[in-house]
């Protein structure tokens, strides 16, 4: 299985098109992925893992009478299957039913460029560097309190290319660079275990901290120890990037994507223009940001990825599009479309959907709340109402905040509300922005959110 | 393919593996998505791959693959055991394995309708009656999504101690999710169909019976009412008893994460539950989505009783947990594909039935909640859990009372399991797909029970 140079992936993917329109399809794409990932875990407080995973294959896509079929393959080398599978993606499309809103893949348009998305640093480091980043976080946790177990994590490298080309004009290849180091805590105190904390760097340049990952995943497991029960009331939340981007996940962002508005899956169709959030809020998705984890010149079908405001000083200004979904609104498309490498057809999915930061330090959001809970992490935001945004969670680990001051750690809060109510009530953005998965965001503080405690 | 993968084993010890294994696979897959009566996508996938684990001076090194190429897999082989060299280098305990016999089989399922055999228009046209169904009825349902899966295909197993497994994998999955809309209030509603059977899954779980059952309640989520917030009694049906025991107590007692210090640690041989509570992980339900001859470690798959009469009696273990805690493995290792390597899963994971009717269950409660089929679930390593209900109702003096919606439970496992103070007679297991980083598919379930006190977070 020898890696495939760019170049060769796209005439590879440039020649699938080809073959998928000999056989009879009206438009064919391919798209070529590979990826190498390197890595070493930690369990409890020993280095006992390693990994390498080598993952290269096509997709093709296939529209016949406007029905669309798809097949992928991991078999490169083998031309007969790839082959087959050009002919089981049509032998989909066949057996599929017209889509009369199909217009056409996506043409070929000018890409941007993008920054920090490559870095052969990473390319380069060997598994004994990784073993060594992992060792440091290991003594750093084990230097700051013995109280601290180490139970999870790891250091790894990633690395990948794509080509996707369609019958359309396109024809792309980019590749990328990841990196991410993180380390799992508890903290065990007598009888007390707490909850589990959680710290880690995700960069896409060789740019990690082992040592301050551990310490603060140390910090953080030692100062939710003494944990009280609260009492139920209405009140602020401080919500760190872990709970916020969990509830924009699975409670805001389906109603943003323009298939669910579409399909009447939003509770924010129709509302272009509107206020939906209070006036502090800016959210753009931005495919271009400067190192961003999901950052790239093209998006899953080959569109230019771009910057594209979603929310403007709270007012709902525009949502997410795919190529398929922009159609239909006769627009274009805002180079939403996602893929999970070789193994699926695009969906609409944002790349970094990038809530603006503030000017507030995070000492001063604190000092400025009389009565609240700080909430680091939750549980349960996936059992959230995806199209009301009502959510209900728990809050682990969390923190009471009297007075300006965290007070005491707080266990098994839950912690009831809506995010739609959440992006209104918000009266204050920190200035300590962080890349979080789909999410750049900072911490967030808003009130009204019901905590039932004992 | 035996002959190719002695080879590359062998290859292993001269790399200076101690043990090494290697996983080769063949699959096939039909996915499809439907949106309303749109064919968003129709997919099939070929592929193959083999993932490669080693033990180099106790510690693990691991590399997948692409390929069933002999000389690829052994500089895979090479790639695994520099890895782990490297990993070794700061080891205070060793990784050992828990002794397993040695076996050598052929598993060959025999379904009645082999998915890999049916057309993707027949397939397509079963997802289609289920959206028809849904959309039908009642014009409050605004939208649906079906989604299906079927994988088949070929996993050979073969380790440095002689083991030899060549099994055949066969899953059938469909998820069918509606929406209903009125005055501005938006509710959905979910159902997962899983079996290893074979296509004839559909035979009984009919798109009529699917379909009715999630717009129904979708739509008589429309009149429900939010909960209160409290501390109140609640009877669980199977549905979230299953879920209950997956991810409440479940992941707890998965010994991976018991060594990692979840709140079971130090408890075997220890009272956790009522005496009303015996759970099993049961890897032998035939047909069932969870179940499975052989393990990916090659261990048979067996029915693990993990709470007995409420004492903590057994873990789920592959055999590097078994090892540590002087064990014998349970068959609960288990690989998503060829692209990664095993981890400690449940299969069908149930609590036992006991002897009371629903009316007796019901009987005793003045006002609580009935919570009948759960929406996600989740739990932490302290014991804090946290499962979401998409349909609820009320229950006022011993009847089951309005729908209520959006409800929430929560509390500590271990005191939860206490509570419980009657069991059910009846019995149901629900497939579904637990993440722990892959995806297993997975049965839970188990009677009706009531729980004497519970906290609900109501919506805001």
């Amino acid at each position: 299985m020898a890696a495939l140079r760019q170049e060769q992936a796209l005439n590879l993917a440039e020649e699938a098109v080809k073959t998928a329109l000999k056989k009879g399809a009206d438009e064919a794409e391919a798209f070529i992925f590979r990826g190498e990932s390197t890595g070493v875990g930690i369990e409890l407080g020993q280095i006992v893992r390693s990994a390498r995973t080598v993952d290269q294959g096509i997709g093709i896509r296939t529209i016949v009478s406007k029905a669309t079929g798809f097949a992928y393959t991991n078999m490169l080398n083998s031309k007969a299957t790839v082959e087959e599978a050009i002919a089981r993606a049509l032998s989909s499309a066949k057996a599929s039913k017209p889509d009369k809103n199909w217009h056409s893949l996506p043409a070929k348009k000018p890409l941007s460029t993008v920054k920090k998305t490559y870095d052969p640093k990473i390319v380069n480091l060997r598994p004994e560097d990784l073993v060594q980043f992992a060792a440091r976080m290991l003594d750093t946790a084990e230097e700051t309190d013995k109280r601290v177990s180490p139970i999870e994590g790891g250091v790894g490298t990633g690395c990948f290319s794509e080509a996707v080309a369609n019958s359309n004009g396109v024809g792309f290849v980019d590749r990328g660079t990841a990196i991410n180091c993180s380390l799992v805590t508890v903290a065990k105190d007598g009888n007390e275990t707490t909850p589990v904390c959680v710290e880690f760097n995700a960069e896409r340049s060789f740019n990690i901290d082992p040592e301050w990952v551990a310490r603060e995943a140390s910090h953080l497991a030692i100062s939710a120890l003494k944990a009280k029960k609260t009492e139920t009331k209405t009140t602020n939340i401080v919500f760190t990037q872990f709970a916020l981007q969990e509830l924009m996940q699975y409670a805001f962002i389906n109603s943003v994507k323009a298939d669910y508005v579409q399909r009447g899956q939003s509770s924010l169709k129709g509302k272009i223009g509107e206020k939906v959030a209070s006036e502090l809020v800016n959210i753009h998705d931005d495919g271009l940001f400067e190192g961003g984890l999901l950052t790239g010149r093209f998006d899953g079908e080959g569109a230019p990825r771009q910057r594209t405001c979603v929310i403007d000083k709270g007012v709902l200004r525009s949502f997410i599009y795919d190529s398929y979904t922009a159609h239909k609104e006769s627009r274009e498309s805002t180079g939403n479309a996602a893929r999970s490498g070789y193994l699926s057809t695009p969906s609409v999915e944002p790349t970094n959907f990038h809530l603006a930061s503030g000017r507030t330090t995070p000492e001063d959001i604190i000092s400025e709340v009389d009565d609240g809970l700080i909430m680091y992490n939750l549980q349960g935001a996936h059992s959230s109402n995806p199209v009301s945004g009502d959510f209900s969670v728990v809050a682990t680990p969390a923190w009471k905040i009297e007075k300006g001051e965290l007070a005491y750690s707080v266990k098994g809060a839950m912690v009831a509300g809506n995010i739609f109510e959440v992006l209104k009530n918000v009266s204050a953005l920190a200035n300590n922005e962080r890349k979080f998965g789909q999410l750049v965001a900072p911490w967030v503080l808003s009130g009204n959110v019901k905590v039932i405690g004992k | 393919m035996k002959d190719t993968l002695a080879r590359v084993i062998d290859s292993a010890s001269a790399f200076g593996a101690d043990y090494a294994e290697v996983r080769a696979e063949k699959l096939f897959e039909t996915a499809l998505t439907l949106e309303e009566d749109r064919v968003e996508a129709a997919e099939q996938g070929i592929e193959h791959g083999a993932a490669l684990r080693v033990l180099v001076k106790g510690a693990w090194g691991f590399a997948t693959v692409g390929s069933l190429e002999a000389g690829t897999l052994k500089t895979a082989f090479s790639d695994a055991c520099r890895m782990a060299r490297a990993a070794s280098a700061r080891l205070k305990t060793p990784v050992k394995q828990a002794e397993a016999r040695v076996v050598e089989d052929k598993v060959v399922l025999k379904p009645r309708k082999d998915p890999a055999k049916i057309s993707v228009e027949e397939k397509i046209g079963t997802a289609l009656a289920l959206t028809k169904r849904i959309l039908a009825h009642d014009k409050r349902v605004r939208g649906c999504t079906v989604d299906y899966l079927d994988l088949t295909g070929t996993c050979h197993f073969m380790n440095s101690e002689g083991t030899y497994v060549e099994q055949d994998k066969l899953y059938v999955w469909t998820r069918a999710t509606a929406t209903a809309a009125e005055s501005g209030l938006f509710t959905f509603s979910r159902e997962e169909i899983g079996s290893t059977a074979g296509y004839e899954v559909f035979d009984t779980a009919t798109p009529e019976k699917v379909g009715t059952m999630v717009a129904r309640r979708a739509v008589e989520q429309l009149k429900a009412k939010s909960p209160k917030a409290g501390t109140f009694p609640a009877v669980l049906g199977p549905n979230v008893v299953g879920v209950f025991a997956h991810e409440a107590f479940g992941h707890l007692a998965e010994a991976d994460l018991t060594l990692a210090g979840s709140v079971i640690q130090g408890k075997f041989g220890k009272k956790i539950a009522s005496d009303l509570v015996s759970i099993y992980d049961d890897g032998t339900v035939k047909g069932a989505f969870g179940s499975f001859k052989y393990d990916d470690e090659g261990v048979p798959a067996q029915k693990t009783l993990l709470i007995k009469d409420g004492v903590v009696v057994g873990f789920m273990h592959n055999r590097e947990t078994a090892h540590k805690l002087n064990m014998k493995p349970t068959g609960n290792a288990r690989a998503e594909d060829f692209r990664v390597y095993p981890l400690v899963r449940m299969r069908n994971t149930y609590l036992q039935p006991k002897d009371h009717t629903l009316e007796e269950l019901l009987e005793g409660v003045e006002f609580g909640y009935l919570l009948k089929s759960f929406r996600g679930g989740q739990a932490n390593q302290d014991g804090t859990f946290q499962v979401g209900i998409q349909e609820a109702y009320e229950i006022v003096n011993g009847e089951v009372g309005k729908p209520v919606r959006d409800v929430s439970i929560s509390g500590n496992t271990l005191e939860t399991l206490h509570k419980v103070n009657a069991v059910g007679k009846d019995f149901e297991l629900w497939p579904g797909r637990c993440g722990k980083g892959q995806t297993a598919f997975i049965c839970d379930g188990g009677p009706h029970i009531r729980v004497k006190e519970v906290l609900v977070g109501g919506s805001a």
